[in-house]
């Protein structure tokens, strides 16, 4: 019986090892043909495709990308901006949320969260929410309109609730409060030190939402000094998408389009620093993601 | 069982991981806010009472406004620069300033759409046809000018000449106003004019020289692939050449109805029929001789790309003016290559120009100072500062004038017509470089055979079979397209297989409803 088992996980750790190589390999390749090609000249990638190594080796890609510098930079600071900012107040909120709809002692908990819970089956449509953020709360082209939509993602508030449900007993609530703790007292020193955790994964998810967005940008942003990093590059790409599919028939002439080497380069520039800043954070991940695992 | 929970496991994830790259990509993610206050923002205009409320035309200026215009594609870097110094000049003549806004190319569509219809203030917005224009127009997104233009803006008003008043009419109101300046977007062929004459190889201006053009290159330069050819980039091109269809942007036929242009009246049946079987032939020949890259459906190169970099030699379906500027562009990088033009319309007998719709500026119904963005407008037209600053940037700092009068750039922070100001330009105040002689001959040809586009005023109105039009452009996509570019291996079997499943999803429901729709509107306009 003995023997028969530990065969049984030597073949398990294999298999496991060699499946993850597999996925690992697949998700590298495209990165590292995109490092490739933004390295290489551009012609040589439209007439032989990409490559591994670079054929012909030229920086004429991140040249032109950094023809204009302020715009990236003003890009990342807008991007970096809204993340910090959004991140901080979302965090504060949503962690109130939480902690407000997990008590035991709150009466229409149930009712709140079905109405926030509601929200993400039922929407207004795209055109109804346009004219709400442009017309009545005049937020077109301000850092608001970037900031405020993902405050309180009702994803997020659901997980955040079920992180300190699983942290925080209602004992030590109910002690606090028999030593006279107010409600936020309670919030302040004991919720908020107690689920780090969960905050640290809740914080993260919300840093990455903003970190990725494009889609406030493209909407409700006019001044080209607005535009998220994202939205930035997006544009490149698309101006490309555009001269394909509609310059034909409308005859347009856009001039010299972005090149391969170019969108590659602008890739690597806007992704590079998060791939860096990864393996910091990646613990809180890791941790965050197992903390319901095992109750302690 | 329970040494296997930890294979079955496994099998799963691995099966998981396998259908979720199946999967398309869920929606970004945006969910409406939640209480709290807002902030202010956006346009707004400070009234400030001023003398000398009126202008010459009787407008009453007495109140600041801010008017909001905007224009499709991406802002010049100097953006900031020009608009000050417009509203410089602004707040003197009309006591308003201006924010130019730009939707670049990302969802323009979905941005276009939501500017119209969300009553957000628009003062001012590009019109074409290929920004359906039409369809707008018929739904009452725009205001109608007819009143407004002779009491605002008069001199604009005589500037552009009465036929293109007439064509731009939707529903019998001018709705938008066009561009004056005469230009050819018809189709041609683009090849190496280097490798030509190096290999010996005919004109390729008739079916036969363009395939004999073609099988020359192949032979000779094995690595090129000789049609530039990216999905259908050049499936246009070959109708336009062959045939002449109802209009440019259909892409070829509209629901595979042949319209013919000397005959508007007899709308005939294209798809299915003997020629389009022929010309599907024609089109397997070229895929199998290799003329065109088995990937052809999903390159994401343009043709012109395609061209500058020396992977191809041909390009079918490309108007003049584009020709020039990758031309230009080619010869950066390689100056010993050449690109020649044919034009279609000198196979075909007649050069349609450019129609008024094809570039233009409307009022959308929202916006709130409707006369003074009209009299803005006419500023940009007809003041030679305004049309310069806009078009050209600032004299001797972005571009200045050579001694022959042609355009000089200067700096990459202001291109020429760097706005993407294709609606007010100017013929009489255009400034154009001097590698756009070559364009302009062209044009002189084509000016000799010109006659007018009765295509593009047509404005369809596709409610009434909307279900069967989206169901047919699946089944175009899945089974016409490989037939276009020779895919299929038995073509006659292809095009039946595509009639039978295009009749299924409604074909003749459209082509009905499309030519009632069609006949009508050539009666209306007096067509024939």
């Amino acid at each position: 019986m003995k023997v028969k088992d530990a065969e049984y996980s030597l073949l398990f750790k294999i298999l496991a090892y060699v499946m993850v190589s597999i996925f690992t390999l697949v998700c590298l390749f495209p990165v590292l043909l995109i490092i490739s090609g933004s390295l290489t000249d551009n012609e040589t990638i439209v007439r032989n495709g990409f490559g591994l190594i670079p054929e012909k080796f030229s920086l004429d890609g991140y040249m032109y990308v950094f023809k204009y510098p302020t715009a990236i930079l003003r890009a990342y600071g807008v991007t970096i901006f809204t993340t910090v900012v959004g991140t901080a107040l979302g965090m504060f909120f949503i962690t109130m949320a939480g902690f407000v709809l997990q008590r035991k002692d709150f009466k229409y908990r149930n009712q709140f969260s079905f109405y926030i819970y509601f929200t993400t089956l039922f929407g207004g449509g795209l055109v109804p929410w346009y004219i709400m953020l442009t017309k009545y709360m005049k937020l077109m082209d301000t850092y608001t309109v970037l900031i405020y939509p993902g405050l309180m993602t009702p994803f997020l508030i659901i997980l955040m609730r079920s992180f300190i449900k699983s942290a925080i007993p209602d004992e030590l609530v109910e002690s606090a409060k028999i030593d006279g703790a107010n409600d936020f007292r309670i919030y302040y020193s004991i919720v908020l030190r107690l689920s780090m955790p969960g905050i640290a994964t809740v914080g993260l998810f919300l840093a990455l939402q903003y970190w990725n967005d494009w889609f406030m940008s493209s909407l409700f942003i006019n001044d080209t000094r607005k535009y998220q990093l994202q939205f930035y590059l997006y544009n490149i790409i698309n101006t490309v998408q555009f001269i394909r599919d509609m310059a034909i028939s409308s005859g347009v002439n856009i001039g010299n389009p972005p090149t391969e080497a170019m969108r590659m380069a602008m890739s690597v520039v806007v992704t590079g620093p998060i791939v860096f800043l990864y393996p910091f954070v990646q613990r809180y991940f890791v941790k965050g993601l197992t903390i319901g695992a095992v109750k302690g | 069982m329970k040494r296997h929970v930890k294979l079955i496991a496994v099998i799963m994830a691995v099966m998981l991981v396998l259908l979720t790259g199946c999967m398309g990509s869920g929606s970004g993610g945006n969910s409406g806010g939640n209480g709290g206050g807002s902030t202010g923002g956006g346009g707004g205009g400070e009234s400030s009472s001023d003398s000398g409320s009126k202008t010459a035309s009787g407008l009453d200026i007495s109140q600041r406004v801010e008017l909001q215009f905007y224009m499709l594609g991406d802002a010049p870097v100097d953006l900031p620069l020009i608009e000050a110094e417009i509203n410089k000049m602004l707040i003197e003549d009309l006591n308003a300033t201006v924010k130019f806004n730009y939707t670049t190319w990302t969802d323009w569509e979905q941005k276009y759409r939501l500017l119209l219809t969300s009553g957000q203030p628009v003062d001012l917005i590009f019109t074409a046809e290929w920004t359906q224009y039409q369809a707008y127009a018929k739904n009452g997104a725009f205001l109608a000018l007819d009143d407004l233009l002779p009491k605002v803006a008069p001199k604009l008003y005589e500037f552009v000449p009465q036929e293109m008043w007439d064509a731009v009419r939707i529903d019998g109101k001018i709705q938008t106003v066009p561009a004056t300046w005469k230009e050819y977007v018809t189709f041609g062929n683009v090849w190496r004019e280097d490798l030509r004459q190096k290999y010996n190889l005919p004109i390729p201006d008739s079916l036969e020289n363009i395939e004999s053009y073609l099988e020359g290159i192949k032979q000779n330069e094995p690595d090129m692939i000789p049609l530039a050819a990216n999905g259908l980039f050049h499936t246009p091109g070959y109708y336009d050449f062959k045939y002449e269809p109802a209009g440019v942007a259909s892409y070829g036929f509209p629901y595979g109805l042949y319209i013919p242009y000397d005959d508007p009246t007899n709308v005939q049946q294209f798809w299915g029929s003997e020629q389009h079987l022929e010309d599907l032939f024609v089109m397997k020949r070229w895929m199998d001789k290799g003329y065109m890259s088995r990937n052809v459906l999903t390159t994401q190169d343009t043709a012109h790309t395609m061209l500058v970099t020396g992977k191809s030699a041909l390009m079918m379906g490309d108007n003049p003016n584009r020709w020039n500027s990758t031309n230009q562009d080619m010869k950066s990088t390689h100056p010993d290559w050449e690109l020649a033009y044919y034009p279609y319309p000198l196979k075909k007998g007649y050069a349609t120009p450019v129609h008024p719709i094809h570039n233009g500026f409307a009022i959308p119904i929202s916006s709130p100072n409707p006369e003074r963005a009209l009299a803005f407008y006419e500023l940009l037209v007809t003041d030679k500062r305004y049309n310069w600053l806009t078009q050209y940037g600032i004299e001797g700092t972005h571009f200045r004038v050579s001694d022959e009068g042609y355009y000089e750039g200067l700096s990459d922070t202001f291109k020429r017509e760097g706005m993407n100001g294709w609606a007010w330009r100017n013929p009489e105040y255009m400034l154009f470089d001097k590698s756009f002689e070559a364009v302009n001959e062209i044009f002189e040809e084509l000016d000799k055979i010109s006659k007018p586009d009765i295509f593009t005023g047509f404005a369809e109105d596709w409610t009434p079979y909307q279900a069967e039009r989206a169901a047919l452009e699946q089944v175009r996509q899945q089974y016409l397209h490989p037939l276009e570019v020779g895919l299929v291996d038995d073509v006659e079997a292809g095009l039946r297989t595509f009639m039978e499943k295009a009749k299924e999803a409604g074909l003749e429901t459209i082509q009905k409803l499309y030519t009632e729709q069609w006949l009508n509107y050539l009666k209306e306009a007096g067509i024939q």
